[in-house]
């Protein structure tokens, strides 16, 4: 497959690819939580993922990876790390305002899965950010 | 922009050697290539020394340091 993109690259798009079809419905389109709908999300990325990397895999003869690939992907998890703890100090934050304001009602039923949801999805938007920044460090440059 | 430049496009154009064949013998993608010649990727000693020796040339003709605002 004589392309632009390097493996990377393009295992890097179709991951984000990926996290975009099954996880911009969930959080956009479903107002409602359910156990199994998380269930279902995580069951789903990973079929996904496997079948879009596979066929990755399979159409790409060169496969190798060198120090740059490296380099972007340390890249890629600094942005994520510094998102997902923005999101915890925003969340906690939040949490107590709520808490000290008296509208946090931690006896709902709901409370268990809504806190699953709303950490999941800091969860997978610092994982967004994360394959967002190696897209931008390759085609940007380091 | 990094502060490393380097004159791998017009030493290889003068080896008729493909971006491809520099990166076998490197060992890293055609991309990563790509990248150093377009001044978007400083590498590593270790690469830089490879790409000179596979290049023919001392280091220092095939990269040189540039401080940014002084070129």
């Amino acid at each position: 497959m004589a392309t632009g993109l390097s493996y990377r690259e393009k295992s890097l798009y179709a991951s984000l690819a990926a996290e975009l079809i099954v996880y911009g419905p969930y959080f956009f389109l479903h107002r409602e939580n359910s156990l199994n709908k998380v269930v279902g999300m995580i069951v789903g990325i990973i079929v996904l993922q496997v079948i879009l990397q596979s066929v990755i895999a399979a159409v790409t003869r060169n496969r190798v990876t060198d120090e740059r690939d490296r380099q972007i992907e340390l890249r890629g998890y600094r942005a994520g790390y510094l998102m997902i703890t923005s999101l915890m100090v925003i969340g906690l934050g939040l949490l107590w305002f709520h808490a000290t304001a008296g509208n946090l009602h931690l006896d709902s039923r709901m409370v268990g899965l809504h806190f699953l949801s709303v950490f999941f999805g800091m969860l997978v938007i610092a994982d967004i950010t994360k394959t967002a920044a190696q897209i931008v460090s390759y085609r940007r440059g380091l | 922009m990094p502060a490393i430049r380097n004159q791998i496009k017009e030493l290889r154009a003068l080896r008729e050697m493909t971006q491809q064949e520099l990166a076998d013998r490197v060992g890293v993608t055609r991309q990563t290539v790509i990248a150093m010649e377009q001044d978007k990727y400083s590498p590593s000693l270790e690469t830089a020394f490879k790409v000179a020796i596979v290049l023919g040339v001392p280091i220092e003709q095939c990269f040189q340091y540039a401080p940014r605002g002084k070129r």
